[in-house]
């Protein structure tokens, strides 16, 4: 646990030092602010972040590639991997603590949309435990992405490999939860097979909570998601340093 | 130099050969398959929604725990995997909540299931029991097709009683308890309760050969008619009501006869509970919405009593007057896209070319369920905005909530912050005395369950209330101002003052009646009259026959024939021994067939079907006490309309100051929400960037 910590310090650390996680943070927040307040903020229209947490999802999946490209292929491209691993600490230690800095760095930048609540909740009555549950529900999705983002950054040395593959994947996951995508699907799909598929995407989990109900299928659905590549992103890790 | 320590145990050894990783990869994916599916089965889950809209309200439960005898659910459905994906979800929800039936039935609710496609017999069945299938269309780029599937549930209750629900396809759990509760109620409640009724129909604009308007669509929706079963209790002959009724609605009374008036009387003395819906007048709608007045006595010719002082003598204070409501928080419909109907809508050119647009018309309006005290400021301002103290202090003493009642029966409206619609209401109140004081009988209380907001209009009936008359674009606009002019210098000329719109009385009526002479029924009249007439001939043929010396009958048989004639009816109660109860509503149109119906709808309204049908099933069952569905029926979301800026209610405000005030704050409050994240992320960086920039400078000064 405490390598763990060590981990997940200095890259929290490598987080906030970087300029590339304030561009990632000014550009996701002030986008993200900028298309839902418009329909959020008017008058008569009834208080409820609901259009914020609609518009999240499609908005991490084209930022958070740019987040987690760097986090394993830098450390291959500079040759400070190699480094790592010669570290007191077993490789899942290091997986998990990378994780860990990287989801809270992403809770501080999903605090910063905080704004909009607290301005509906002055001007309406805002039911504020939803909202709470739409933000335990973003950072779980936000989460799982970043498990896969990981993952994809753990299989190649060129950053911008790692964005693609990360973008491609979870744009398909995104749209595997899409109720048109599987609309269309099902008239030439079988239907288990149409419930199996939708049933991967985080997205519709992600809507099951942020609608206002923590079920706790939710939630083994998103440990077993992120558990699923982070255990991959090691395996990944690992065979590497076998091969040396 | 200490050599770098790396761990390596035995399972990473293992890990190293690719037909290994295959395998853990796989085996790690069936771990977790089974976890979630674990997950599924034994599932916990927390409603977040402060008001339980994910969650089964106590109706439900409650009406579950009384089950004494087994309730089968008989659900035909087509398989789930063949059903379009939009359906696919209602099913979701509708297994969902059938599961929770089971759960929450503790063995008394089973779910049996059938798929009609799969048996023609299980078809021929659905089909005989009622149910529908959804005949839904199938469309790909080479073909279209119309598939039937069934969703729909039969309740069978103790083997004897049931319900259909022909389709079921919820889009909520709160949709599907909405359905499903009540059906359920329905086939557990063993006898319907009886409603008395007597209506006087309206006319009909259309003429008489459309029929009159009366107040049948409510009586006999399918929720209220399963339930309740009305009676007709009009009778031209003025018989007393049955002992055994215990309610009696009346649908705007008119001509009524002192004989009408008695029994009436006797009902709420004797106990009963009276409901009458009253207008002051009777204005028609029709197809041009002419809103002329038509003839509308409230005492027949001839009747010597007024109506008027009959339930004013039982303590209620209704005065045949029109209540119009300047305040826009009561005419404005609550969804301006959705209920433009609700109230008055006429054609006006908008971006998109003429268009049903809602205009102001405060003759219709709802009560408002906030408190008028909150605004004793507002109302106290003068033409230059100054609040006068002293009258602001006087309002607060004066003014009430529109909607005081907790009853259960205005949970739900008080929820959404306004009660039910009303047109050209009329005021009815309590008794009071000069200083406003309630003046109930003895063993009587009473109260308002309804106001007005203070910004009240009260008038006799005009012989005309068309807004707009009826000419040209121009022509209409010019008579829509000057309406509404006229309204506003009314309101800026008199004081301040709430009206009451619905009332209530409760206790141990003593006879209206009591010392004067009992109305005689009609039919006691005309053979009264008969036997007069009879009598006359027998004295004048006894009187020829005296002359001819024959004797005449003994006085006393006629005594008793009379006698006879007068005990075919109870005598007069003139104080009961049970408290009867009086509740007098100030609008009967709200409830009337082609408002309720939405006749008008193409005209422009009025509308009112949805909300004048839950508030007649609400107090439904709050006469009746029952509090059965009271839970499901308070379950609707709290109003959560933002209002960024105040609703000024000073009637001298100048409405586009307002919106300018409006348009700057949104402006504002957008920049700010949008930019300023972002700024405190970008100046957190700067911060970072500078220090480490001055730190980098003084270690590259200390090595020289």
């Amino acid at each position: 646990m405490r390598e763990t910590l060590v981990v997940f310090r200095r890259e929290l650390r490598s987080f906030f030092l970087s300029p590339i996680a304030y561009v990632f943070g000014i550009l996701l927040v002030s986008v993200l602010l900028y298309y839902v307040s418009e329909g959020a903020l008017q008058n008569g229209a009834r208080a409820s972040a609901e259009g914020l947490f609609a518009t999240l999802p499609l908005m991490l999946v084209l930022f958070l590639p740019g987040l987690t490209m760097r986090m394993w292929a830098e450390e291959r491209k500079l040759g400070t991997l190699e480094l790592l691993m010669t570290f007191p600490v077993r490789i899942g230690q290091l997986v998990f603590g990378k994780f860990l800095a990287c989801v809270v760095y992403l809770a501080c930048v999903l605090a910063l949309t905080l704004g909009l609540p607290l301005t509906l909740g002055a001007y309406g009555k805002l039911d504020w435990s939803p909202v709470l549950g739409s933000y335990l529900a973003s950072l779980l999705f936000a989460s799982s992405f970043v498990a896969v983002g990981m993952f994809w950054s753990s299989t190649t040395r060129d950053q911008m490999v790692a964005m693609l593959l990360s973008l491609v994947s979870l744009f398909v996951l995104y749209q595997l939860g899409n109720p048109q995508n599987v609309e269309y699907a099902s008239d030439w799909m079988p239907a288990w097979l149409v419930d199996l598929v939708s049933g991967l995407s985080p997205h519709k989990y992600f809507v099951s909570i942020a609608r206002g109900v923590l079920d706790s299928r939710d939630i083994v659905y998103f440990a077993c998601f992120c558990g699923f590549f982070l255990y991959a992103n090691a395996l990944v890790l690992e065979s590497r340093r076998q091969r040396g | 130099m200490a050599t770098p320590h790396v761990r390596t145990d035995s399972r990473s050894r293992e890990r190293g050969s690719a037909p290994a990783l295959v395998l853990h990869v796989l085996l790690l994916l069936v771990v977790l398959a089974q976890v979630v599916y674990l997950a599924s089965r034994h599932r916990a889950r927390v409603d977040l929604t402060s008001d339980g809209l994910w969650s089964t309200t106590s109706s439900t439960r409650d009406l579950l725990a009384r089950l004494d005898k087994r309730l089968v659910v008989e659900a035909y459905f087509s398989p789930k995997e063949k059903l379009p994906v939009a359906v696919r979800e209602t099913r979701a929800w509708a297994d969902s909540f059938l599961d929770e039936l089971v759960q929450l039935g503790k063995g008394n609710v089973v779910v049996q299931r059938f798929d009609p496609n799969a048996d023609k017999a299980v078809k021929d069945k659905a089909t005989r029991v009622g149910v529908k299938p959804l005949e839904l269309r199938s469309q790909s780029s080479t073909s279209l097709s119309v598939d039937v599937h069934w969703q729909g549930l039969r309740f069978v209750y103790g083997g004897d009683k049931n319900k259909v629900v022909p389709q079921f396809a919820p889009g909520s759990s709160f949709l599907a308890e909405a359905v499903i509760t009540p059906a359920i109620k329905e086939v557990i409640t063993s006898q319907k309760r009886r409603i008395g009724y007597m209506e006087w129909p309206a006319t009909n604009p259309q003429g008489a050969q459309a029929g009159p308007l009366g107040w049948n669509v409510l009586r006999t929706l399918d929720g209220i008619a399963k339930r309740y079963e009305f009676q007709n209790l009009k009778d031209e002959d003025g018989a007393l009501l049955p002992d055994d009724l215990q309610t009696l609605f009346l649908f705007r009374p008119k001509d009524l006869t002192d004989r009408q008036k008695y029994v009436l009387d006797q009902f709420v003395v004797k106990g009963g509970t009276l409901v009458a819906f009253v207008d002051a007048a009777e204005y028609m709608v029709g197809p041009q919405r002419t809103m002329t007045r038509a003839p509308l006595a409230l005492d027949a010719a001839g009747s010597s009593q007024k109506l008027t002082d009959q339930l004013l003598h039982y303590g209620i204070d209704w005065k045949p007057r029109l209540v119009a409501d300047l305040s826009r928080d009561a005419f404005q419909p609550r969804d301006p896209v959705q209920g433009r109907f609700e109230y008055f809508a006429v054609p006006q050119l908008t971006p998109f070319g003429q268009q049903l647009s809602p205009i102001e018309y405060p003759y219709f309006f709802h009560p408002v369920a906030i408190d008028w005290k909150d605004a004793a400021n507002d109302l106290a301002k003068d033409a230059r905005g100054q609040v006068d103290k002293d009258l602001a202090e006087q309002y607060r003493k004066l003014f009430v909530p529109g909607m005081p009642s907790d009853e259960f029966v205005f949970q739900a409206w008080k929820q959404q912050k306004r009660g039910p619609g009303f047109y050209w209401p009329t005021w009815v109140g309590v008794r009071t005395k000069a200083g406003g004081a309630p003046d109930l009988p003895p063993d009587v209380a009473g109260r308002v369950l309804l106001w007005s907001s203070p910004l009240a209009l009260v008038e006799d009936p005009p012989q005309s209330l068309n807004p707009i008359g009826f000419g040209d674009g121009q022509q209409r606009l010019d008579a829509y101002q000057k309406f509404a002019g006229k309204l506003r210098e009314r309101l800026a000329a008199e004081p301040r003052q709430q009206a009451p719109l619905m009332a209530e009385v409760r206790g141990r009526f003593v006879s209206f009646f009591a010392g004067r002479e009992r109305p005689k029924r009609p039919s006691e009249i005309k053979e009264a009259e008969a036997k007069k007439a009879e009598e006359e001939a027998k004295q004048a043929e006894a009187a020829a026959k005296q002359k001819d010396g024959e004797q005449t009958p003994p006085a006393d048989k006629r005594a008793e024939d009379d006698a006879a004639a007068v005990a075919t009816e109870a005598p007069a109660a003139e104080r009961g021994d049970r408290p009867g109860r009086i509740v007098v509503v100030g609008d009967a149109d709200f409830l009337r067939d082609d408002i309720v119906r939405g006749d008008h709808a193409q005209a422009g309204g009025p509308v009112s079907g949805r909300s004048a049908a839950p508030f007649f099933a609400q107090m439904l069952d709050w006469l009746a006490e029952d509090k059965d569905l009271v839970a499901l029926q308070s379950k609707v979301a709290t109003d959560r309309s933002l209002k960024l800026l105040e609703e000024t209610r000073d009637p001298n405000a100048d409405p586009r100051l307002h919106e300018q005030a409006l348009r700057r704050k949104t402006t504002w409050l957008r920049a700010l929400n949008v930019v300023l994240p972002g700024a405190l992320l970008a100046a957190l960086g700067l911060c970072v960037y500078f220090v480490r920039r001055a730190q980098k400078r003084t270690f590259l000064s200390s090595i020289g």
